[in-house]
């Protein structure tokens, strides 16, 4: 039976299933908190081996969302009662996954704010930055790049005095753009 | 009307229309016995006074205290720069009325000056009928939208109006000064260029630090008479956005070439930085 759920959640992650399978599946992992982890943990291996970095989501991540979502205030508008119960409590269970799913794959882009935990899948290497970059970075510290744009405007023609914004300081902004 | 501009005493109030801000300035243009000093007084903030005498501007920040004395390579009006000899420039540019219309309440022929190739911008200059004195000023892009425009909204011609010492008083230990420059041969520079629009000659070069520091930087001045291009090059240990970038009608484009960084410079659209940029060689 363990086997043929962890197969299903596999199939799940990997789109294989049809509707009503992965509605059946995700039903069964809503009212079972170590589905909920194992699939949670699936899912981090499945992005992991398909990207070469990776930070799962915090295993109670879907718990929070679906706190959150419980308590989240009632709108008092006419509603149309097209759909069952049933088909209600599928639809959010699957909100819920994809959720958690898109935050996780997500969460490779905010490196820099998220704390992992010991308990979450090891990140793998950040790819290398360029030396460049890190020469960049550390000489714009030391003169900002709009200041010299500024310092070349101010040798090219007296304009810079009649124009208001410029105090001698850098420009608020300069426009990267196209024009013909 | 350069003569008009460079001889006559006048007074009123100036808008500049730049980088989508508009300035509004009180100008004074004193002349006589062949010397002239124009001065402008902000009426917004940051407000400030400008004084410039022949290639000599010199501009006092009311607020900070802030002072700055700027030789420049070359004296420009802060109006318009019309050449003497317009004839030079028939092979890049055509002249033509463009009719007649009132500005401050004057009434002024429209000449529109309109480039025979798209290395430059469309200009038109709105002159007063009676003294000849430029009343409005506005640069076009090649789509026909306006860049920049700078407009008299009333214009007075004097018998006189007073020279104007520009005196810092409390910003006397504070004054930043941008020395004279000396101008060197252009053969000396790291660079040649080898991309050059018709018309565009080489007006001034030098070789002196510009940023806060030591570092030489080699400047190139261009122009075809209305337009004017700088080609900078220093050592590209110096960060630089790359690429095209913008001001107003600035234009600019910068790129490395082994270990030097360039930027193209200029009033002139971006296809024309982009082009004198991309023909840059390193001299050796």
């Amino acid at each position: 039976m363990h086997e043929d759920l962890n197969q299903k959640i596999s199939q799940f992650l990997d789109n294989e299933l049809s509707a009503d399978e992965s509605l059946s599946l995700l039903q069964k992992i809503q009212q079972n908190a170590e589905l909920r982890d194992k699939m949670n943990r699936y899912a981090a291996v499945s992005h992991a081996l398909k990207t070469d970095t990776f930070l799962s989501s915090r295993s109670d991540f879907v718990e929070r969302i679906s706190q959150e979502i419980q308590h989240e205030p009632v709108y008092m508008l006419p509603q149309h009662n097209k759909f069952k119960r049933s088909h209600k409590i599928s639809a959010l269970a699957a909100s819920i996954a994809i959720i958690a799913v898109i935050a996780s794959q997500s969460m490779d882009h905010q490196t820099e704010q998220y704390q992992p935990s010991p308990i979450e899948v090891a990140q793998s290497q950040l790819p290398e930055q360029s030396s460049d970059s890190i020469v960049y970075r550390d000489q714009t510290r030391q003169y900002p790049v709009n200041t010299r744009f500024n310092d070349y405007l101010q040798a090219h023609n007296s304009s810079v005095y009649t124009n208001g914004e410029v105090n001698f300081q850098s420009f608020a902004s300069v426009t990267v753009y196209n024009r013909e | 009307m350069t003569d008009a501009m460079r001889v006559l005493n006048y007074q009123g109030t100036v808008a500049f229309l730049r980088n989508g801000k508009l300035e509004t300035m009180k100008y004074f243009h004193a002349a006589e016995k062949g010397i002239e000093q124009e001065r402008l007084l902000s009426l917004n903030s940051p407000l400030r006074e400008i004084i410039r005498d022949a290639d000599k501007v010199s501009c006092l920040f009311k607020s900070t205290q802030q002072a700055v004395v700027d030789h420049r390579p070359v004296g420009h009006s802060f109006l318009v720069d019309v050449p003497q000899n317009l004839d030079e420039l028939s092979a890049v540019y055509d002249f033509k009325m463009a009719g007649e219309e009132d500005v401050a309440m004057l009434p002024a022929y429209v000449i529109a000056i309109q480039p025979k190739d798209d290395f430059r911008y469309v200009r038109k200059i709105w002159i007063e009928k009676q003294q000849f004195l430029p009343l409005k000023v506005a640069v076009y892009d090649l789509s026909g939208t306006v860049l920049e425009q700078v407009v008299f909204t009333d214009l007075e011609v004097k018998e006189a109006l007073p020279f104007v010492e520009a005196k810092f008083g409390e910003a006397a230990e504070n004054v930043k000064h941008i020395h004279q420059l000396q101008a060197q041969a252009s053969d000396q520079a790291t660079f040649v260029v080898n991309n050059l629009p018709p018309g565009f000659e080489e007006i001034f070069f030098t070789r002196r630090p510009i940023h806060n520091s030591n570092q030489p930087v080699d400047h190139l001045l261009l122009s075809d008479g209305f337009a004017a291009v700088s080609v900078y090059m220093e050592n590209k240990n110096t960060a630089m956005q790359q690429g095209l970038q913008s001001v107003g009608a600035v234009n600019s484009f910068s790129r490395t070439i082994d270990d030097w960084q360039l930027t193209v410079m200029g009033e002139v659209p971006a296809k024309t930085v982009k082009f004198i940029a991309e023909g840059i060689k390193l001299r050796h």
